[in-house]
């Protein structure tokens, strides 16, 4: 069993070394690639002091380009199981080795790591949202429950792990600007087998959201409409007729 | 003022053939443009097309004025100026998607562009650090070699 593990990073210097070293400790035996979306500062030389393999996109093209990168890289080399986290140091690296057991057990195609489910872990300094990430949330997963008839309580989290099925998916198509919530639609759509699992969430470490109130309405207009947009393309089993 | 109300109540085309004769210089000038763009390869062909059909387009209307009041009854609209705002707006329109169309294919394809690069990158980061190939030796290797051991 082969196993990837990359970290999505733009302009994380901050945190992304730290990110690194965690991982390695908590899973020695996966391969480590830091994908660079065209960071301006100095990630890409952290991440390689810091020991890891970087690719590196050569201008900033969102968050949804850049797990692609890692979705194609671990297809290309034949990895049997991939996840990834977050660079600012919000996603525990225990917690995602968990996610990767459910694939390895092959009890999931795609697992998405929960920050709102309700078996969740709280600890000290746990993860608390903003009130429009709040609304923005609850929005996303009424829609998103109504779209994939599937219970989905995290429907932004960027912490997930995936087996080849996905992998051939998400490295075909993955929307660039909206990458988690179509995603999360399109998986369930081309039936395969979607789980949330609760998991424990971080303050960030480094950076700052990029959410304003004004930003985070455009986002959740932005959203619904992919979401309706989503619910017209072909299911698998369409397509191969 | 006068003569457009005029024009709507008769529902005639009011094209002087001064403004004929300058409709299909426009025109002739317009496609010659495009011709001569193709030529020192600021636009390619595939692209040129559509703008080809507009400037025929320009053409058969200063032409044949008959044309314009056809449409303008096709279109139920009595007043033929309104018809051809109309007419040129849509067919701006649908060149602007098309626009868009080929915008976004050509996003998808510049993304991947960058992917593939990336991987690649990667690819000769690993190599060099397992001492596969020395510095300066990059030569390609077959997929499953790269990451073993």
């Amino acid at each position: 069993m082969r196993t990837l593990v990359f970290i999505p990073a733009w302009n994380e210097e901050a945190s992304v070394a730290g990110v690194i070293a965690d991982v390695r400790r908590s899973m020695p035996e996966a391969d480590l690639l830091v994908v660079d979306d065209g960071s301006t500062d100095n990630t890409v030389a952290r991440a390689r002091e810091a020991g890891a393999l970087v690719a590196s996109l050569p201008f900033n093209q969102g968050l949804g380009a850049a797990l692609q990168t890692g979705y194609l890289y671990a297809l290309r080399n034949g990895y049997d199981a991939c996840a990834h986290l977050d660079a600012d140091g919000q996603h525990p690296p225990e917690e995602v080795a968990r996610l990767l057991a459910e694939i390895t057990a092959d009890r999931a195609d795609l697992v998405i790591g929960s920050r709102y489910h309700a078996g969740a872990v709280s600890a000290s300094g746990d993860y608390r949202p903003t009130f429009s990430r709040r609304i923005g949330t609850s929005v996303f997963r009424f829609f998103l429950t109504l779209a994939t008839r599937q219970r989905f309580t995290d429907t932004t989290s960027g912490m997930r792990a995936a087996n080849r099925r996905v992998m051939a998916l998400f490295s075909k198509h993955y929307s660039p600007d909206f990458a988690e919530i179509e995603s999360l639609q399109l998986a369930v759509r081309q039936g395969l087998r979607v789980e949330e699992l609760p998991v424990r969430m971080l303050e960030r470490t480094g950076g700052t959201s990029f959410l304003t109130p004004v930003r985070s309405a455009f986002f959740i207009f932005k959203g619904l409409v992919v979401l309706l947009v989503g619910q017209f393309r072909p299911r698998q089993a369409e397509a191969e007729r | 003022m006068r003569l457009l109300a005029a024009a709507g109540e008769a529902g005639q085309v009011h094209l002087t053939s001064q403004t004929r004769i300058v409709a299909a210089v426009l025109a002739v000038f317009f496609m010659l443009l495009i011709l001569d763009l193709i030529r020192r390869d600021r636009l390619q062909e595939r692209y040129s097309v559509i703008w080809f059909v507009a400037g025929l387009g320009m053409l058969a209307g200063a032409a044949f004025p008959g044309l314009l009041e056809l449409v303008a009854d096709l279109l139920g609209v009595r007043n033929t100026n309104v018809a051809l705002f109309s007419i040129v707006l849509l067919l701006l329109l649908g060149l602007a998607l098309n626009f868009s169309v080929i915008m976004s294919r050509q996003a998808a394809q510049i993304t991947r562009l960058a992917q593939e690069r990336a991987i690649e990158q990667a690819r000769n980061q690993a190599e060099q650090a397992n001492g596969n190939g020395s510095s300066g030796e990059q030569g390609l290797q077959p997929e499953e070699q790269r990451f073993e051991g």
